[in-house]
């Protein structure tokens, strides 16, 4: 499909005079930034959704709008001087309460944040930035069992594959893997290949002497200063394989500004001398079984040692892990003196329903954090998410602060991944008594 | 993934500056100096910190320049150092029987690297030099909109015939760094000479002499002889190697009279000062018995850090210059923070294409000492783990 890389931005006020603009710009403008009729249909109810709930809950203010293509999906940017605490309805487990009419106001964000594959949040002084994400539609390859093959002669790298090749390793890696073990998109290889073009994710992969895909490794920022590696998936029966592919991503991304390498999906095939373990998580499988993750890291500069915030309650599991990582930190206690807070959070949720994992992140945090974290958890348990996740960035102390709640409300932190937020990050896991 | 186009925001008045950036800027990585030592021995809790990392002389500077130190007049700080380091410059061409105009000092040698490039290079142009060398030559040609073709080391020596096989009609120059930092490997007279025949004058060829006052081999080539014969060759010296005075900041180049005048107009002046040019000139004065000791401390610390490594089994570089290399059965970034731990700071040679490898600078016994007890306590607490 011919995707036009054009940005369309505009600038109006919050009015419902304007909605039928809007509208047709998402109607007239996803379409040849690359979405289908039904995609762009949901994207066009979500923005018009935003639009007036803005209309109604900030009459006049200034709305910054674009729809920008990025290859492999559209963003629907927002950008307004709003109270945050009004976008409490985008969460996942939002309930508004039907005899409010100003809740009632607040269904249609709701709405939108359904309507669309994800969207992100955050405060900038008093703008709020709102992105909502639509992907495009690629066709989805189902398993088909297959076996490693049997490479021939010396293998080597390709560091920069062209498409065809990257489409064929998703492929080989959805047959010859378990999806656990697998990057969400690998089922969809059009989309891994664009996601490529696009640099939202780098992919090596490793041939033998014929040309024969015989392995591949891929990579994506998880933020500034850390970077997230899926594999090595090895394809053929070498085990040298793995260990080219580990060596190549280490020399790939050293000179980069990135800090920490780690695996976000590690297979058995990793050469883990040069790792350190980060700690493992725990999975319940589609079947129930139990099953345990382990995190790899590799630290790629010499630490220069930095200052996070954490919450009392989590204080001595950051000091044991920074301990064993030999990471020198400042930690800087906080935990919320009564300081005026938004009314009401609003988290970001991810979710991997065939996996029956959640990773919940906050993106503002209100007075009302406990319930809604409550509210969150309850949510999830009833759909059938049997693990979940909760990420706080120590860079910000209004996130870190939020470790006391998630522990009242039967979070363990499981894991301290450093670097991989603005600063590092702590995953909590829900693990109820 | 989300951008962050908030620039319509014309309330908040943003400046989208990077507008004004140029792509080859926009793409490349900062380089973080560290911190300084005090941040570090608090942050690690240590009361002491040897910096291992940067290969500089921990014997000196040569007495003749404390002399000089103690003796600056405060009153010479608010004069301006002379522009064009005049008299160091006499100096330099009476010890190396060259005429002074063939010098060119500057801000360390990594100001005459960048003065090089801008003076030869324009766009569209390369230099060659090696993967895993000093790693200035790239950053300068990088930022500067040129492209650096990288050539793999064989053997951890620099690829003669591979620099040729990359040059082009548009290469402008060659980077040798002799001995090379940081693998220690250095070109013999005959390479060199091979090399400067097979160039045939179509580029520059720049001999990066950094750490040349460290070879006492005697078919080490001597890049200022080299240059009579090759007019295309320029030599860069510094003084923060084996003279110690790498706060300074001083470091030279010599060539041809007509390839330096190119060079002197890009080269910023006044960008060296005072104390520098006097205490460099001071330094040179001494080449005999200072360069001896330091080159002892160097044979010394290399007895005693090789044994140590052949024992435990470890794969290292030990040639020429005031360093070594050891290839670690674990990450190098873990090794320095569990050095660090003791006071030792070491290099690490992930981000120099060497992932698992540190790179360790030769120092006095006392401090060598503690490091050998250090590293291979580190290397013994590391081996049950990891089988
Ligand atoms: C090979 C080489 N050349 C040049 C330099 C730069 O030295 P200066 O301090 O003179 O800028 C160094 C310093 O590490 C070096 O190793």
């Amino acid at each position: 499909m011919i995707k036009l890389n054009q940005p369309v931005l505009m600038e109006l006020q919050a009015d419902m005079a304007w909605i039928p603009l809007v509208q047709a710009v998402v109607e007239q403008g996803a379409p040849v930034l690359g979405l289908d009729r039904s995609k762009t249909l949901r994207l066009t109810m979500a923005v018009e959704e935003i639009v007036s709930h803005l209309a109604r809950t900030a009459l006049g203010t200034k709305i910054g709008f674009s729809l920008k293509p990025y290859g492999w999906h559209v963003l629907a940017e927002f950008s307004f001087r709003a109270d945050p605490s009004h976008l409490w309805a985008m969460n996942l487990a939002a309930k508004p309460n039907l005899s409010d009419p100003n809740d009632l106001d607040h269904l249609g964000l709701l709405l939108a944040s359904r309507m669309v594959d994800g969207f992100t949040l955050h405060l900038e002084g008093e703008v709020v930035h709102l992105a909502l994400r639509q992907d495009c539609s690629y066709p989805v390859v189902t398993k088909i069992a297959a076996d490693p093959i049997r490479s021939k002669g010396k293998l080597t790298i390709v560091p920069a594959p062209e498409s065809a090749f990257i489409q064929a390793a998703c492929v080989r890696a959805v047959n010859l893997y378990p999806a656990r073990k697998n990057h969400t998109a690998f089922s969809m290889p059009g989309k891994v290949a664009d996601m490529v073009a696009q640099k939202d994710m780098d992919m090596a992969l490793v041939l033998d002497e014929t040309s024969a895909l015989a392995g591949m490794i891929c990579w994506q920022a998880l933020s500034e200063k850390g970077i997230g590696f899926f594999g090595p998936y090895v394809f053929c029966r070498e085990e040298q394989a793995a260990a080219l592919l580990t060596e190549h991503l280490i020399q790939r991304v050293a000179r980069t500004k990135a800090m920490g390498l780690f695996s976000e999906l590690a297979t058995p095939e990793l050469t883990t001398k040069e790792f350190e373990s980060l700690g493992h998580f725990s999975y319940v499988q589609s079947d129930g079984q139990a099953s345990r993750e382990e995190v790899w890291y590799r630290h790629l500069g010499e630490d220069m040692g930095a200052s996070v915030w954490a919450h009392p309650a989590m204080v001595s599991f950051l000091s044991a892990a920074y301990g064993r990582l030999v990471l020198m930190r400042d930690i800087r206690e906080t935990c919320g003196f009564g300081e005026a807070l938004p009314r009401r959070s609003v988290f970001s949720t991810q979710l991997r329903p065939e996996l029956g994992e959640a990773t919940l992140m906050p993106m503002v945090t209100g007075a009302d954090a406990k319930d809604c974290v409550a509210r969150h958890v309850d949510t999830l348990c009833r759909e059938n998410f049997s693990n979940i996740f909760f990420k706080l960035d120590l860079a910000f102390g209004w996130q870190a602060a939020l470790g006391g709640v998630l522990m009242e409300n039967g979070f363990k932190p499981r894991l301290l991944l450093p670097h991989g937020g603005r600063s590092d990050l702590v995953v909590f896991q829900y693990e109820p008594a | 993934m989300a951008a962050d186009p908030i620039w319509w925001c014309s309330s908040m008045s943003l400046l989208d500056f990077n507008r004004l950036v140029p792509a080859h800027i926009q793409s490349f990585e900062v380089y973080v100096p560290s911190k300084p030592d005090t941040e570090f021995m608090r942050l690690y809790g240590v009361d002491h910190l040897y910096r291992l990392n940067n290969n500089e002389n921990a014997l000196g500077p040569p007495p003749e320049v404390f002399d000089i130190l103690q003796a600056f007049p405060p009153r010479a700080v608010p004069v301006y150092p002379n522009g064009d380091c005049f008299d160091l410059r006499n100096v330099l061409a009476e010890k190396f029987n060259k005429d002074p105009e063939q010098f060119l000092v500057g801000n360390g040698s990594c100001e005459v690297i960048a003065s090089v490039i801008k003076a030869f290079c324009q766009e569209g142009d390369n230099i060659i030099t090696a993967d895993k060398t000093f790693a200035v030559y790239e950053w300068v040609a990088q930022f500067s909109g040129f492209e650096a073709k990288l050539v793999p080391l064989k053997d951890h020596a620099f690829d003669l015939d591979a620099m040729i096989l990359a040059m082009d009609d548009r290469t402008k120059i060659l980077f040798v760094c002799n001995p090379n930092n940081p693998t220690g490997t250095y070109w013999n007279t005959t390479t060199m000479t091979d090399f400067l025949d097979r160039v045939d004058n179509r580029a520059l060829v720049v001999i990066d002499e950094a750490y040349c006052e460290y070879v006492e081999a005697p078919d080490f080539p001597d890049g200022l002889a080299l240059m009579e014969r090759y007019p295309n060759v320029i030599v860069f010296r510094t003084f923060s190697k084996m003279y110690a005075l790498a706060s300074l900041r001083i470091g030279y180049l010599c060539g041809a009279l007509d390839v330096v005048n190119m060079v002197r107009r890009t080269h910023v002046v006044y960008s060296v000062n005072t104390l520098a040019q006097r205490s460099a000139a001071a330094a040179l004065s001494n080449d005999g018995s200072f360069i001896r000791d330091t080159r002892k401390m160097v044979g010394d610390a290399k007895a005693l850090v090789c044994p140590l490594l052949e024992e435990l089994g470890l794969d290292f570089l030990c040639n020429q210059g005031n360093y070594l290399m050891v290839h670690l059965p674990f990450s190098d970034t873990l090794m320095y923070r569990k050095l660090m731990t003791k006071g030792i700071m070491v290099r690490t040679m992930t981000g120099f294409r060497f992932p698992n490898w540190i790179r360790v600078s030769l120092v006095q016994m006392p401090v060598m000492e503690e490091f050998c007890v250090a590293f291979q306590q580190i290397i013994q607490e590391m081996r049950p783990q990891r089988g």
